[in-house]
């Protein structure tokens, strides 16, 4: 657009055109001051030379200025040897105004303006126009006196000086105006070249600050512009070594950063994989952190905890009391670090709340805030329950037999100790639950042992039938003698087996005790041997009272014993099966049972032969 | 004549009860377990019950339930041969009134004593 354009030249250009404006205004002034200083030279001049020629030619006789005829008057030489291209014209004239001589430029008519007859403007001047042209005459006037009388007046008129160029005044005004002139563009010029890096410079810088890459500015100057360049290309030189080390620094922080956010983000990961719940209190109690299983454990949200006390998520009262109590203001060490207690809408479960102490690592004395561990102890608490429950019961099933054993030693003390029958009835009384609580004594031993793990069972190549027999021929003798039939029925060659030795023949004895406790009288009581390919199968088979269907599963539990009447008969602690199955477990092999209530019961063991377990392990 | 009613199901114990109580002078009765007591019971009641605990079908507690809901207004002492004593003191003795436990082994002198002790705080009951 040409305002546009005119705008943009204006404001590249306009050091320039003020410049030469400026020199033009110059010029003009000091060229209209020259004119008008000339003209007022000229004009004085000519005030000068028109009074003073007036004055002398008013004194010179009258007679002189008027030639006669044929001779050159005064005037005529005058007006030649003038030669003042200022003269206008020299006029006599008479009293009445009527020219009696004149002598006049070409072309130049005096006008006929009379004189005023005052004396007093006799001499004088005034400035009249000519009639021809309108140009302006500057008249000096003297009287011309002939013996005393007037005799006329002189009149000498000069063109008035014009404000304006001589000719030959032209080639002066050139000569000032030219070098002016010249000098304007000259000094233009200089200073543009001066400023010209300058705009180089300022269009590089714009361009720095654009792209933001910062570089050093290359141009050619010369001076204190060069001066200046050097100094901020230094400068930029600084800044920029100053944003690599802080770009540096920043990569630095960053990676260190992620640094930490890792090794954060690990942490973070353990304490949320923790298997109990963890949660972290601050001085005042408000939690901090806590991690997933409280949801788990508890119940509780652990994004909804953060940031409240105790009593705001938890409902049990002893643990608010406890946590209330972990603030730093309780001196640590002094009270009891840990509570239990089950949850109000999980009762089944234990869970125990510990609180350790947070310590500055600067400064062991403060307490940052307490780190809580809430652990399911629902596992501990119920080994405990059920090792306190073991306990019990053995003692109690120690008590009954050591009672009677009490009772009749007392008595034996006593007078009935006079008498032989109740002797031997007290000593076989005593030997018998002697008996019974060996039994029970080394029942309970082995059962703990194998519970614990802390037997290993040590197999050796046993001869099977001997054990057998052995074990079937010792307890059918101390069989209590209901008219019980002992059968027993094993292969005339087994190959050897590796079992331990003690323990199977404990497994065997208790089962025969039992196929001959719950019997019925005339009842039978057999043991059956089998070798099948690579398994060994033993059998003991009694005719008694049978086990009911659903006591068939728990008859292998520690202590059990059945409800029913003809079992509850008979004296027993409920640990012989359990000891059994323990024992068939150790040699990886099977027992099952199989009975009929009022008919009998048959337990059946069967495990691999040694190959066989030497297959299976490789 | 004081009569006391024993009830165990371990007849050895029984036995050696009822000689050593027999020679103490008391009339000694007996019962395999608490549901022969109950039917002794109904037909007359002794002037102390010893029971044991530890009994098939219905247990020493139970029985004792049941004597205080069915005879409210006994009058003989019960006695329990327990081998938890302590717990089961502490328990009862607010539950039922009149019991008295002993510990097992029980000693018979011990026993003895502490039913004569009984009977000559209590005056003899009619027959």
């Amino acid at each position: 657009m040409r305002t546009g354009k005119l705008s943009a030249v204006w404001r590249n250009e306009r050091l320039g055109l003020m410049m030469i404006a400026a020199s033009l205004a110059v010029i003009m002034l000091t060229v209209g001051l020259l004119f008008s200083y000339q003209q007022k030279a000229d004009e004085a001049h000519i005030r000068e030379q028109g009074v003073s020629l007036a004055r002398v030619l008013s004194r010179m006789p009258f007679a002189q200025l008027l030639p006669a005829a044929g001779q050159q008057g005064v005037l005529s030489l005058l007006q030649y040897g003038q030669a003042d291209p200022a003269f206008a014209y020299l006029l006599i004239v008479d009293p009445h105004g009527t020219a009696l001589n004149e002598v006049s430029s070409p072309g130049v008519i005096a006008p006929g303006v009379p004189l005023s007859a005052n004396p007093t403007s006799w001499l004088g001047e005034r400035t009249l126009r000519l009639s021809s042209d309108g140009r302006a005459v500057q008249e000096f006037h003297a009287p011309l006196f002939d013996q005393g009388q007037l005799a006329g007046y002189l009149r000498l008129a000069y063109f008035k000086p014009g404000f304006g160029l001589d000719a030959d005044q032209v080639p002066f005004f050139a000569t000032l105006a030219l070098p002016i002139f010249l000098l304007t563009p000259l000094f233009y010029f200089l200073v543009r070249r001066e400023i010209r890096p300058l705009q180089t410079v300022n269009s590089q810088i714009d361009q720095l600050l654009e792209k933001g890459n910062w570089h050093r500015v290359e141009v050619g100057a010369t001076g204190e512009l060069r001066d200046f360049m050097d100094r901020f290309n230094h400068f930029i030189e600084l800044a920029r070594n100053r944003i690599d080390a802080l770009e540096a620094d920043r990569a630095d922080l960053e990676t260190s950063a992620k640094v930490l956010s890792y090794q954060r983000s690990r942490i973070e990961s353990v304490v949320q994989s923790i298997p109990d719940a963890i949660m972290i209190l601050d001085e005042s109690g408000a939690v901090g952190l806590a991690n997933a299983r409280l949801a788990t454990l508890l119940g509780v949200d652990p994004n909804r905890v953060i940031g409240q006390k105790p009593n705001e998520w938890c409902d049990n009262p002893e643990v608010v009391a406890f946590l209330a109590g972990c603030g730093s203001a309780s001196t640590p060490g002094y009270r009891s670090d840990s509570v239990e207690f089950s949850p109000a809408e999980a009762p089944e479960k234990r869970i125990a709340v510990s609180a350790y102490p947070l310590f500055s690592p600067r400064d062991m004395s403060q307490i940052l805030g307490n780190l809580v561990v809430f652990r399911d102890i629902t596992a501990e608490m119920l080994a405990r329950r059920s090792s306190g429950e073991f306990v019990a019961h053995v003692a109690h099933e120690l008590k009954s037999p050591l009672n009677v054993i009490a009772m009749y030693s007392e008595s034996l003390q006593g007078e009935d100790g006079q008498s032989e029958a109740f002797r031997i009835e007290a000593a076989n009384v005593v030997h018998d639950e002697v008996e019974r609580l060996s039994m029970l004594i080394n029942n309970i031993l082995s059962i703990t042992k194998i519970e614990m793990g802390s037997i290993s069972i040590e197999r050796h190549r046993v001869k099977l039938r001997d054990l057998l027999e052995d074990t079937f021929n010792a307890v059918s003798r101390g069989g209590r003698g209901d008219d019980l039939k002992f059968i027993i029925d094993l292969p005339r060659e087994m190959s050897p087996v590796a079992v331990d030795k003690d323990l199977m023949r404990i497994a065997i004895n208790n089962l025969l005790t039992n196929a001959i406790k719950y019997n019925r009288p005339g009842g039978t009581v057999s043991l059956v041997a089998q070798e099948t390919g690579g398994k060994v199968r033993i059998c003991i088979r009694d005719t008694g009272v049978g086990i009911a269907a659903e006591d068939q599963e728990r008859i292998f539990q520690k202590f059990f014993r059945s409800e029913q009447e003809e079992v509850r008969a008979k004296a027993g602690h409920g640990l012989g099966l359990s000891l059994v199955r323990e024992i068939v477990h150790l040699h990886h092999g099977a027992l099952s049972v199989s009975s009929t209530p009022g008919e009998g019961s048959e337990f059946t063991i069967e495990f691999d032969k040694e190959t066989e377990l030497l297959k299976q392990a490789v | 004549m004081r009569r006391i009613l024993i009830v165990d199901d371990e007849p050895h114990v029984v036995r050696v009860l009822k000689l050593a109580l027999e020679r103490a002078g008391y009339v000694v009765d007996q019962a395999g377990d608490g549901k022969e007591a109950l039917d002794y019971l109904q037909r007359s009641e002794p002037d102390v019950l010893i029971t044991d605990i530890d009994m098939p079908r219905m247990t020493g507690r139970e029985l004792c339930t049941h004597i205080d809901k069915e005879l409210p207004d006994r009058l003989f002492q019960i006695f329990i041969l327990t081998s938890r004593a302590e717990v089961e003191h502490r328990e009862w003795s607010r539950v039922i009134p009149n019991v008295s436990f002993l510990e097992k082994p029980v000693s018979i002198r011990n026993l003895v004593a502490r039913l004569d002790e009984h009977f000559a705080k209590v005056p003899i009951s009619q027959a």
